[in-house]
């Protein structure tokens, strides 16, 4: 799993370019360590959560990946994300269900929802008859986007 | 014979010639074999002779009538005529086939032709009146159908032409007038190959060819030419003409103009074809966008294991840039823009404002003087990032439109219609144009006249997105020297229309 890749403690805030390096993957450490944001990547597409947890952890976030809204329901339990990263349309649970969940659990969480495709208002416009707005972005986007929004967050 | 008539003729009034021989014998015997009721009155109005054609059509017996007033076989209302045939006749006028009603015994009113002479004595002097009243029932009826028909093809919508068999106009109506533009006058007379575009003549000669058999032809589609060159479509229904023996001796043409259930057709089909692709879009960009989105980040993670300056991480660098055109692409004909965000209330004219700040060194380095007036006072409930996208691609093409200078005025106002209030954002430059022909083809996908610099989905996706949001999204141009320049016209109503449904594929 790449989410267990350990290695020294990088600031989100330091330049990306600087901070990817990659380093032999160890063991897992004991619970978040001070001063890593911790970022729910969720996505059915396995590449796609994968790579991006990999190119995050080297961005010095401490990043959990799930492949479907219920895992990441059931992560988000465990790991007290300070962000979620999840796509719109999956299975069994969708990118709009599992972020309104997780906004009644940590209401401090920052989520963010990606999509790739046009189509998806039904379930945005579900979230906002339930008087919830999440900000969306288009796939596919640039990594360094990706973070510096993350960073925005 | 010759002999026997001359003695005749010659010999009036040499005593009183056999009965056979006697002139009042014929006179009665020609009379009463009349067909036309002969009648004679005094000059009071007293009728003194009635013939058996008159007893036939008038029905009453001659010992009925005579005697009686004439008034009795002329209506209340006409009653009058009376007083001036009378007094005609007593200034020894003849009056000619005079039209008028009269009454049968029965009651029924019917038309007749009148011929009234006076009748004189010895001297001259008028003392009676005859009569001859010819009933024209049956021509009236058939002048009456003639009359009621030609006002029907005259006030039908359609072209009702007839022609001779060597092709040549005989009738032309009303509706054929507005239809082509010639008048009765101008084609009566004319070859029908006037109507027809060069290129179909041969259609007459098979049309032509079927009539001479006596076939009809029924709603056949075809084109024909209007007197000031264009074009219109119509179905046309070709009939034969006979004469009483049944010969075929002309034809009737029926044209309907079609030119609007054409265009209707057409739009539709490109409608329908537009609803396929978007369908299709909505489809394709889940199978694209993913990959994409794994390609990037996969690209990524090797150029971080490759060392800085390599060639490895050079190619990597170069396939990075050939991701972002495709996401780019994609990004524009996916339609991804539709669904990004949810409509908020905006001032237009901030969001064209952005726009303009986003252009403004590409405004600057091509000499592009820019005037905008703005008088949107009303915020409007829009999707930014949709017509953001709008405003972009339509400034981004007038400044294409001005590569050296030239002049960008943006006006934005609240419009007042009836049942639909809105903002209407006009976007006018001073560049090169777009041709006519090419001018209804601007919407359509892929379509450019950028040459490989254009992509040919700005302004389809502008319209797509307009039209989504329940506004309208027109264009005028013109390439001529001097004045040339384009002008966009957006409307967007206040109100919004529901959202549209997209497929969600699984």
């Amino acid at each position: 799993m790449l989410n267990t890749v350990s290695g020294p403690a990088f600031s989100p805030d330091e330049s990306v370019r600087n901070l990817i390096e990659f380093r032999s993957a160890g063991s897992d450490p004991v619970g978040p360590q001070p001063g890593r944001r911790k970022v729910l990547v969720v996505d059915d597409q396995r590449l796609i959560a994968d790579t991006l947890s990999e190119i995050l952890e080297g961005a010095g976030f401490h990043v959990k990946a799930a492949y479907d809204g219920w895992s990441a329901l059931d992560a988000a339990g465990r790991f007290h994300p300070d962000y979620v990263l999840s796509d719109v349309l999956m299975p069994r649970m969708n990118g709009v269900e599992l972020a309104i969940a997780v906004r009644k659990m940590f209401p401090a969480a920052k989520i963010l929802l990606f999509s790739g495709q046009a189509g998806i208002s039904n379930a945005l416009l579900e979230g906002q008859k339930q008087g919830f707005e999440f900000e969306l972005i288009p796939k596919p986007i640039h990594p360094l986007k990706l973070i510096e929004r993350l960073k925005e967050q | 014979m010759e002999y026997g008539r001359s003695s005749a003729s010659r010999n009036p009034q040499a005593g009183t010639p056999p009965p056979s021989l006697d002139p009042r014998f014929h006179l009665a015997a020609i009379i009463d074999s009349s067909d036309d009721p002969i009648i004679s009155k005094d000059l009071k109005g007293i009728i003194i002779t009635w013939n058996a054609a008159a007893e036939r059509v008038f029905g009453y017996q001659p010992e009925e009538i005579i005697g009686q007033s004439i008034l009795r076989l002329i209506p209340p209302e006409l009653h009058h005529e009376e007083d001036e045939i009378l007094r005609k006749l007593q200034e020894g006028q003849r009056i000619d086939h005079y039209e008028t009603i009269r009454v049968k015994k029965s009651g029924e009113r019917f038309p007749v032709s009148v011929t009234i002479s006076p009748v004189r004595d010895d001297t001259g002097r008028v003392i009676a009146a005859s009569k001859i009243a010819r009933d024209i029932s049956d021509r009236t009826k058939t002048d009456e159908t003639r009359y009621r028909l030609a006002a029907i093809v005259d006030s039908a919508d359609d072209a009702i032409i007839s022609k001779d068999l060597n092709g040549v106009i005989r009738t032309w109506n009303e509706g054929a007038h507005r239809m082509f533009g010639y008048s009765a006058e101008e084609m009566i007379g004319q070859p029908v190959l006037r109507l027809i575009p060069r290129e179909l003549h041969y259609e007459e000669d098979e049309i032509l060819q079927r009539l001479r058999s006596g076939n009809r032809i029924d709603h056949y589609e075809t084109t024909r030419r209007r007197k000031n060159g264009d074009k219109v479509e119509v179905s046309v229904t070709i009939s034969p003409i006979r004469d009483q023996s049944g010969r075929v001796i002309g034809a009737s043409k029926i044209a309907r103009d079609i030119s609007d259930r054409k265009r209707i057709e057409r739009l539709l089909v490109q409608s329908e074809k537009l609803a396929a692709t978007g369908r299709m879009a909505a489809a394709i960009a889940h199978e694209i966008n993913n990959p994409l989105e794994s390609l990037m980040n996969l690209i990524f993670l090797a150029r971080q294991n490759c060392p800085d300056g390599s060639k490895g991480n050079r190619y990597l660098l170069t396939a990075e840039e050939e991701l972002e055109r495709v996401s780019h692409i994609a990004r524009q004909t996916l339609g991804y823009y539709r669904d990004t965000g949810s409509p908020a209330e905006i001032h237009l004219h901030d969001l064209i404002q952005n726009v303009l700040t986003v252009y403004n060194s590409k405004l600057i380095s091509a000499g592009i003087s820019v005037d905008t007036r703005f008088d949107d006072l009303q915020k409007i409930t829009v999707s930014k990032g949709e017509m953001l996208q709008v405003f972009s691609n339509v400034i981004a093409n007038a400044i294409d439109a001005m590569p050296h200078d030239g002049r960008l005025a943006i006006s934005a106002r609240k419009l007042m219609n009836a049942g639909s209030d809105g903002i209407q954002v006009v976007v006018r430059d001073s560049g090169t144009g777009i041709s006519q022909e090419n001018l209804p083809k601007v919407f359509e996908p892929f379509f450019t006249t950028k040459g490989d610099l254009g992509t040919g989905i700005g302004l389809w996706v502008a319209k797509q997105l307009i039209d989504t949001r329940g506004g309208q999204i027109s264009i005028s141009s013109t390439t001529e020297q001097g004045k040339s320049g384009t002008t966009v016209t957006i409307f967007i109503p206040f109100a919004l229309s529901g959202p549209r449904e997209h497929a969600i594929p699984a």
